[in-house]
């Protein structure tokens, strides 16, 4: 436990000396204020006091003053023309209709249905079978009917790819050729580039041409697959290529062509 | 700073060695396994093709028909490109014309080829007259691909250049458009006795001719894109000099030299320009100049040795090189004015990098892990320049070196010394990934250089 002890004021207040002090410098401040404004103080003019023209302005009337000459109207100012074109007038308030009356409204009486009477059912007699006009050119000799076989197939480590000239007669010609245009961009397929699990049995098809140089151009993707990294893939085996020979004729042949992936 | 310069002096001497190929041996070593898989081919099928003896149109073509069959055959089994038909195989007819050939018989088993090389063969006076037909087997009703008649000087070797010829011109047809190599040349050093003189030979290492005879030693020829001029580096009065040979002029022709040792030149693929090492400023350095020699000026500006440019065939705006500027030498990349250096290799000793022509890849000899005691040894690797992933080509050959591409890109040549002794050396090509390794020269041969067409 600890004890605290109370320091009593012992020593009695003395401040009568302090007051006097404190009073005598007040009154000293003062004094020295006084004394600085009467000794300072300079009597000095007051604003207009005493002005020979005491506040007022001289105005003469002239006949005329120098304005800018009127410049006439550009007439065929196309910005702003100075001619004011007229304004719209508003248009004309519609007659407003009385409104209509209770009466106007036709309103059809309730009748009671009428009871279904059952009818025997009048057996259709069928159409005598006429024998189908044959068409002019059968579709598989234009070409429509039937989708185009690859004419090149190839088996690539993870799926096929395939190719398909548009030009027919080329095609068949220069089958070495198709086949040859295909087996490079087949080397050039890294299918690895693909992911495997989104690409997993779908296809992309590229269509690109090939310059009478060998030099492959205008690639660009005629059918999604879906997986962008096998869409990638794709473009990018085309891309690889610099060349595939020259054509063994014409002047262009367009390709198209089909990478097929499959995991093994 | 003594022991520094030391050093450098130090490694200075180890390059030197490399690249005067004074090499040291190293012992066969387990093999390291710690490869990634890079893929060139995926799987895609190879052209089947056959080829039928040439039939011979009178008896005394009988000796140029044995050089001419084995010469196509060769060319074309060793293209890369074809699954070739055992002669075993093949039907027992020799067809020489179009009209002769049944092409059913070709095409079904056992043979089962895709595509059948065939023709006659002739000699009229003192010509040698060939006529080639490549078929294609499994198109009956337009069968013929091209047809090409050949007519030369009647000899041994007429005969196997228009079989090169031929051969070429299938591979460029069925090939995708990339000229053959058939007739390309490999330049390399010949050591006789104390020198080494710059020698040629066939792409099939047949026909190895002296081309210079200077009774020095001559190291790494580097021939121009035209196959004009041989650029190499001679030891003369003046240290390593670089000189210039005109192979059309079948001379020395004049080169600018300056002072300190030069090494390695190497042609822009415009011809227009030559990068090689230089240590006239004291360090060895790459400059580039003029082929004569003239306006030379440095591109590196680093302490220790920039060794063995050489440019992207493609762009010929990248040059490749070595550079011991972080101590082992590197393989390192950057642009022909000297800006943009990467490095490639992340350690061991990288030397003699060539560029492949269409720019994707360089192949270079690596020790990965090099050292006293260290597993591996010196091998032949590719690197894909954009991704920097590489590959291992020769496994437990003893020691490869100098890899020089083939124009079309699917070869590589390279000096191998099976025990790494120096005169052991021989030359030695290759697939590009790293099969149908065979020899082209017996030992003695070494720093092949491919040429350009």
């Amino acid at each position: 436990m600890s004890t605290y002890t109370t320091t009593p004021d012992e020593q009695p207040d003395r401040y009568g000396s302090g007051l006097a002090g404190a009073i005598a410098l007040h009154a000293l401040v003062a004094a020295i204020l006084i004394g600085a404004a009467y000794l300072t103080h300079t009597h000095t003019e007051h604003w207009g006091e005493n002005a020979s023209s005491v506040g007022a302005i001289q105005a003469s009337m002239v006949s005329a003053i120098p304005l800018p000459t009127k410049v006439p109207p550009v007439k065929d100012s196309v910005l702003a023309p100075d001619t004011v074109s007229q304004a719209p007038a508003p248009p004309p308030k519609e007659a407003a209709l009385p409104p209509p009356k209770p009466t106007d409204v036709l309103i059809k009486a309730k009748t009671p249905d009428k009871p279904i009477t059952k009818v025997a059912p009048v057996p259709t007699v069928a159409p005598p079978k006429h024998p189908q006009p044959t068409p002019d050119t059968p579709k598989a000799n234009s070409g429509e009917s039937a989708t185009q076989l690859p004419q090149s197939i190839s088996q690539v480590k993870n799926g096929t790819a395939t190719a398909t000239v548009q030009d027919r007669t080329f095609g068949n010609r220069y089958a070495w050729y198709v086949q040859q245009v295909s087996r490079k961009v087949a080397q050039n397929w890294y299918t690895q580039e693909a992911d495997p699990r989104s690409s997993q049995g779908k296809g992309v098809t590229i269509v690109f041409d090939i310059e009478s140089d060998g030099t492959p151009a205008n690639i660009r993707l005629e059918t999604h697959s879906g997986s962008p990294t096998l869409d990638t893939s794709a473009m990018h085996a085309l891309q690889r290529v610099d060349g595939f020979g020259p054509l063994p004729s014409g002047n262009h042949i367009t390709v198209e062509y089909t990478f097929d992936y499959r995991q093994q | 700073m003594i022991q520094r310069m030391k050093a450098t002096g130090v490694t200075r001497l180890l390059f030197a060695a490399a690249l005067s190929c004074l090499l040291f041996t190293s012992s066969a070593r387990a093999q390291d396994q710690d490869w990634f898989h890079l893929e060139t081919s995926s799987g895609a099928s190879r052209l089947r093709i056959a080829v039928a003896d040439f039939k011979p149109q009178s008896p005394t073509v009988s000796t140029y028909k044995q050089t001419f069959d084995t010469t196509l055959f060769n060319d074309l089994s060793s293209a890369g490109l074809f699954d070739i038909v055992s002669k075993d195989m093949i039907p027992q007819s020799t067809p020489g014309f179009p009209a002769e050939i049944n092409l059913a018989q070709w095409s079904a088993a056992p043979s089962s080829a895709a595509m059948v090389a065939f023709g006659n063969i002739n000699v009229q006076g003192t010509r040698l007259v060939v006529s080639g037909f490549l078929d294609d087997a499994k198109n009956l009703q337009y069968p013929q691909i091209f047809a090409k008649q050949y007519n030369e000087e009647a000899s041994d070797d007429s005969a196997r250049q228009i079989a090169h010829r031929f051969a070429d011109e299938i591979i460029f047809r069925l090939g995708g458009g990339v000229a053959g190599i058939a007739e390309t040349k490999i330049y390399y050093v010949k050591i006789i006795g104390p020198n080494k003189e710059i020698f040629e030979m066939d792409y099939d290492g047949a026909n190895q001719h002296a081309i210079t005879h200077l009774g020095t030693v001559s190291l790494s020829p580097r021939v121009s894109p035209d196959n004009s001029r041989i650029a190499f580096s001679t030891l003369g009065r003046d240290g390593f000099q670089l000189k210039m040979y005109s192979l059309l002029l079948n001379r020395v022709i004049a080169f600018n030299s300056a002072g300190g040792t030069n090494l390695s030149p190497a042609w822009s693929p415009s011809g227009q320009q030559l990068a090689f090492s230089s240590s006239r400023t004291g360090d060895p350095e790459i400059w580039i100049s003029d082929p004569q020699g003239n306006i030379a000026h440095k591109i590196t500006s680093f302490r220790g040795p920039d060794v063995s440019p050489t440019w992207n065939p493609k762009t010929g705006a990248q040059i490749a090189w070595i550079s011991g500027r972080s101590g082992l030498p590197q393989l390192y990349t950057m642009d022909a004015d000297g800006s943009g250096v990467q490095r490639l290799t992340d350690g061991g000793y990288a030397t003699s990098p060539s560029w492949s022509p269409n720019g994707q890849f360089i192949t270079f000899a690596w020790d990965r892990k090099y050292g006293p005691g260290a597993p591996g040894g010196q091998d032949i690797y590719i690197m894909e320049v954009a991704s920097k992933r590489w590959i291992q080509l020769t496994h437990d050959g003893g020691r490869c070196d100098f890899p020089s591409w083939s124009p079309d890109g699917r070869h590589i040549v390279y000096a191998n010394s099976p025990d790494g002794k120096a005169d052991h050396t021989k030359i030695m090509s290759m697939l590009a990934d790293g099969t149908q390794k065979k020899a082209l020269t017996g030992s003695g041969a070494d720093m092949p250089n491919w040429s350009w067409k």
